[in-house]
């Protein structure tokens, strides 16, 4: 079988890329972030003469999932959004029908994936706030259910902050946060009311960021001055927030296009070993993070004054 | 007799006549005053004694008169005896004196001076009055009527108008009142009289003048005045006379009025028309206007000058068809009046009589057109000469209806000329004073300003008016690295050279200083020091100087505005506070804290930061601009909100607005005003990252500028772009502290920057041949445009520029 696809590959095949994603969420909308992966495959894909077929299933008996395998109508697929467990990839591996995974599982191993290293990005997080003189660090990261669903992403963040924090000595303080402002909110209450020195944190949930900054607010820290904050987030969202979020960037236009690539290259040469590629983008700066400042009244008072009077006579 | 009684103190040409009443006896019966004054006897000596003993001789039959023979009258001449027994040699009228009856009862007898030449001569003395050769007149206060002599009657104009007819009264009311006030005071009196001036004619024709003395006129017998005597005396070549030193006294207050080479050669042309010629013009050496120093001495022949003034009786200053327009040049050839005047250095008389005249008329249309328009016939043109230098040429001209020019017009125009000539030098000389003082402001001043991306600038230099000369006033815009930009406003106290020289310098270290890339505070203080340094160096060079020089007193604003972060840092030394306008139309002054004098030392500068929305409005002045005479500080400081306030389209406008609305017409300082509106460098134009002192992240970082390269669409600046990201980065993780991070900037040129945060600079070390290190900078330097290093609040950041390809 693996022979003909490579046949196929030479010889012209259905020129058709399918890529499976999830389908909408609560709202029955798609996020910014999901659109820019399925845009990035489409333009990606079309660069290189390929079509697309979009397949929104997230189980193996899906019924467009099943026609785009069983009637062959692509030669390759491309896999969002895998969970730990996902019988999507399961069921490909074990049919060896040619894929390439955005993500990355037990399963994906004998596969070509791309994945971020959200571990390593925690962690950089981490050594971000630790350059800046931050010793009281918190994470915030996805909801409870995300984070037991299986979605890798969350569960590597946690590993990778922990680590961070051990290696600097310092103790690690994880929240689980749902995905809306309030619980962003929430989630400031329940860090402070924990360690009310707590100076900074690193978040994995973009979508709580808004609340975590009125939960800051409320609670007279103003950012970067009192309190830094540093995340993962694509970088629409990092910017439009105010002040715009220190964040290390979600490259859904990097990810695509390596995705199409390995998916090409698989296509072309099916008995190369796969290839699997870990991003890991740097920490863009922005305006959220500054160096630590002690609470105030928690230390003793220095010698320099408070910060000076940005005296504006309007 | 003609008598002159010296007791009364009037001339009187009466005949003396002496009355005698004789009986028909022969003896005297009556004897006048008269009589006594002639022969001598009173009275009572003569009543009752024979009239025949008063005779001289007896013999005299002629004397028969007083032989008394009949009734009729009779006359004769008879030689009496005085008193003292001289002979008086009288005529005898004797005339009966008939009583009722008609038969005579008496004879009065008159006797009057007897000789013949008395009448005679009376009418000689008419004829004399008649004829004489001054203006006589005589008027009678009882007729009201007039007498005027020939002289008087052919200078009509000597008593005005009405004095053609004898008898009928002159036209002048003052000359009148003049006379009334004669014939009532009884004094003499002298009166000034000019024709008028004829309104047809726009000649300064020359003007007749008399002086008319008048005296009162006696009755010798009574005393009382019975009319008014005048004589004229034409005085018109003293009135000329006068007229012309008063034109030259005039000219000594209303020509050089000012410091201005046109305008002073405005006053001469307004001055000698219409009161020396009909039309006159001035023309100098281009240099002269140029301020520069024109050749010493006489021009060459065939000159060529520039109009710089020109007035017509009739037009004024528009002379539309003059041969040459104002500011126009004109070149004359070796023979006209003014080339020749030139030549010569001395006035030349000129007119249609003269052939050289008529060739340099006919030599050219308009000219020629213009002599037969105007009907020019007499022409001055003298030269403009002062201090030994020729600086050009003026000519008066008389044109139809006006006498022609006389000798004594020369010198007045030469005299005319020479005032002129040293108010155009001076204003010549003051010219290139400040010409030179102001090429050295200009010179110290930035011309174009640097191109630079982070505020977009518009600015004004107005050196003080008049007298006070250039200032050092001074402002400066200095792109710094990473995009930055310093805005400078300074202001040397004083003016003149000596302060443009100082501001000079002040500029020059304070770009020095920008460009070390030095904060605010840590720059005014090394300005400080310089200005200290300044200050002893003038003492030690000469004491007397110290008195021109002094203590440098300077003042300085430098700010630094970065269009990344959007915040702008300001330190003053002791200058007035920059205004802003926010976009949201809010204007204020930035309160800061302004600092000690430059030159003062020992106290500290400080820095204070101000964020700033994109598109703000800064405006940096010197106190030139908001000090005034009539108003203090505040007050222009809150006209300057209003002024910068006003929607205008744009900067340019804006500093009109300003200054507009700031300034008088003249400001008695200087004045610099530099305006500033912020632009923000946005996310697609700036990247930062955060590293961690990891060596392994080094190959991440290049990754990294070399995605964000090929997001801006600037591959090719990727190979460079990456070689100096490993270098800068490795360095900083070798040798610097963290928070370390790595910065692209996309704006005029590509600028890559690393920023660690520990103080210590790199140096450009040279490598030897086996040594490891030491290369990466020599590396960075040849591969990019320029590359450099500043201190921040918590470390250093060294930066490298690429220029962008085309496009």
């Amino acid at each position: 079988m693996a022979a003909r696809i490579a046949d196929e590959g030479s010889g012209g095949g259905t020129h058709t890329l399918g890529l499976l994603y999830p389908p909408a969420g609560r709202n029955r909308d798609y996020t910014t972030m999901q659109l820019a992966f399925v845009g990035g495959v489409a333009e990606a894909a079309a660069a290189h003469g390929y079509d697309l077929l979009l397949s929104p299933g997230d189980r193996r008996d899906d019924p467009s999932f099943l026609r785009m395998i069983r009637d062959r109508r692509v030669d390759g697929v491309i896999v969002m959004e895998i969970r730990r467990e996902d019988d999507r990839v399961e069921r490909l591996a074990a049919e060896g029908f040619p894929f390439v995974a955005i993500g990355r599982n037990h399963h994906t191993g004998s596969s070509g994936w791309v994945d971020l290293d959200f571990a390593g990005l925690a962690g950089a997080c981490v050594q971000h706030l630790a350059d800046l003189g931050h010793t009281r660090i918190a994470f915030v990261n996805r909801s409870e259910q995300l984070f037991h669903s299986g979605y890798g992403f969350a569960r590597l963040g946690d590993e990778g902050y922990t680590e961070g924090m051990k290696k600097l000595l310092l103790t690690p303080r994880a929240y689980l946060c749902g995905d809306d402002l309030a619980s962003g909110e929430q989630v400031v209450e329940r860090i402070l009311l924990d360690d009310p020195m707590t100076s900074s944190l690193v978040t994995l949930n973009e979508a709580a960021l808004e609340g975590v900054y009125r939960g800051l607010t409320r609670h007279g820290r103003s950012v970067p001055r009192d309190f830094s904050v540093v995340g993962v987030a694509a970088s629409p969202w990092a910017e439009q927030v105010t002040p715009a979020l220190t964040a290390a960037e979600i490259p859904a236009k990097e990810m695509t296009r390596v995705a199409v690539d390995l998916m090409l290259r698989r296509l072309r040469s099916p008995d190369s070993p796969p290839r699997h590629v870990l991003l890991k983008p740097l920490i863009t700066l922005r305006a959220s993070t500054g160096r630590c400042r002690p609470a105030p009244g928690s230390e003793p008072e220095t010698d320099f004054p408070d910060f000076p009077d940005f005296g504006m006579n309007v | 007799m003609a008598t002159y009684d010296q007791g009364d103190g009037h001339r009187r040409w009466s005949a003396e006549v002496a009355t005698v009443t004789v009986g028909l006896d022969g003896i005297v019966t009556g004897w006048s005053e008269g009589a006594r004054r002639l022969l001598g006897h009173r009275a009572p000596d003569v009543v009752g004694r024979a009239a025949a003993d008063l005779l001289l001789g007896r013999e005299v039959p002629q004397a028969a008169g007083l032989a008394l023979t009949g009734s009729q009258e009779w006359s004769g001449t008879a030689a009496l005896r005085h008193r003292d027994g001289h002979r008086v040699e009288v005529t005898l009228h004797a005339h009966p004196s008939l009583g009722g009856d008609g038969t005579p009862q008496a004879f009065v007898v008159a006797v009057t001076t007897p000789i013949s030449g008395s009448r005679h001569d009376r009418t000689m003395v008419e004829w004399a009055f008649a004829q004489a050769s001054i203006a006589l007149s005589a008027h009678s206060t009882a007729s009201r009527s007039w007498h005027l002599n020939a002289a008087a009657e052919r200078g009509e104009q000597v008593f005005g108008a009405g004095g053609e007819q004898p008898g009928a009264a002159p036209a002048d009311e003052d000359f009148l009142r003049c006379v009334r006030r004669v014939a009532e005071e009884a004094i003499p009196m002298r009166y000034e009289r000019a024709a008028p001036e004829p309104s047809s004619a726009p000649a300064p024709a020359r003007r007749q003048a008399w002086i008319i003395e008048l005296w009162p006129v006696r009755d010798p017998a009574t005393g009382e005045v019975v009319g008014v005597g005048t004589a004229a005396f034409d005085s018109s070549d003293q009135h000329s006379a006068r007229q012309r030193l008063a034109l030259l006294q005039e000219a000594g207050t209303s020509i050089g009025t000012t410091l201005n080479v046109t305008r002073t050669a405005k006053e001469l042309a307004v001055l000698a028309v219409p009161r020396l010629a009909d039309f006159a013009s001035v023309d100098l050496l281009d240099s002269v206007l140029r301020g520069e120093e024109p050749v010493a001495g006489p021009v060459e022949a065939n000159v060529v000058l520039r109009r710089v003034a020109h007035r017509s009786a009739t037009r004024g200053d528009v002379v539309p068809d003059a041969a040459v327009d104002l500011g126009g040049i004109d070149d004359y050839p070796p023979f006209s009046p003014p080339a020749r005047c030139l030549t010569g250095g001395r006035p030349v008389l000129s007119g249609a009589d003269d052939p050289d005249f008529a060739r340099w008329i006919a030599g050219r249309v308009s000219r020629t057109t213009a002599v037969e328009t105007y009907g020019i016939h007499s022409v001055i043109a003298t030269p403009l000469r002062a201090r030994g230098i020729t600086l050009g040429v003026a000519v008066f001209v008389r044109t139809e209806g006006s006498p022609p020019f006389e000798q004594d017009d020369l010198i007045l125009a030469e005299e005319l000329a020479g005032r002129a000539a040293v108010g155009v030098d001076n204003a010549r000389r003051y010219t290139r004073e400040r010409t030179n003082a102001l090429t050295l402001q200009r010179s110290l001043l930035p011309r174009d300003l640097p191109k630079q991306a982070a505020v977009e600038v518009a600015y004004r230099y107005l050196p003080a008016g008049r007298g006070a000369g250039v200032g050092g006033d001074w402002f400066d815009v200095v792109p710094l690295s990473g995009t930055r930009v310093a805005l400078v406003v300074g202001d040397v106290v004083g003016h003149g050279i000596h302060a443009s020289a100082t501001m000079g310098r002040l500029r020059t270290a304070v770009r020095t200083l920008a460009d070390v890339d030095l904060p605010p505070d840590e720059l005014l203080t090394h300005l400080d020091d310089l200005v200290i340094h300044l200050t002893s160096d003038d003492d030690t060079v000469d004491g007397r100087i110290r008195e021109d020089s002094g203590e440098i007193g300077a003042t300085c604003l430098y700010a630094v505005y970065d269009p990344v972060s959007r915040v702008c840092t300001v330190a003053s030394a002791g200058h007035v506070p920059p205004a802003v306008l926010l976009p949201d139309g809010t204007v204020s002054v930035v309160r800061l804290t302004p600092g000690p004098l430059l030159g003062v030392g020992g106290l500290p500068f400080e820095s204070t930061e101000l964020e700033l929305p994109e598109g703000s409005l800064l405006a940096f002045f010197t106190d030139g601009l908001i000090e005034a005479r009539d108003r203090d500080v505040g007050l222009g400081l809150e006209r300057l909100c209003e002024a910068l306030a006003a929607p205008v389209p744009s900067l340019d406008v804006t500093c009109d607005t300003i200054l507009k609305a700031l300034l008088p017409e003249s400001p008695a300082d200087d004045v610099a005003l530099l305006l500033a509106r912020t632009r923000a460098l946005h996310a697609d134009q700036v990247a930062a990252w955060s590293l961690p002192s990891d060596p392994a992240i080094v190959a991440d970082a290049r990754a990294q500028a070399s995605r964000q390269l090929t997001a801006w669409g600037l591959e090719d600046a990727a190979f460079v772009t990456e070689l100096v990201v490993s270098e800068l980065v490795t360095n900083a993780i070798r040798y610097g502290a963290v928070p370390i991070g790595l910065r692209l900037i996309r704006d005029r040129t590509l600028i890559c920057e690393v920023s660690d945060a520990s103080n210590t600079a790199p140096h450009l070390r040279r490598a030897r041949t086996y040594d490891e290190g030491g290369r990466g900078l020599h590396m960075v330097a040849q591969l990019t445009q320029g590359w450099g290093t500043r201190q921040t609040p918590v470390g250093k950041t060294i930066w490298a520029e690429q220029t962008l390809p085309a496009g």
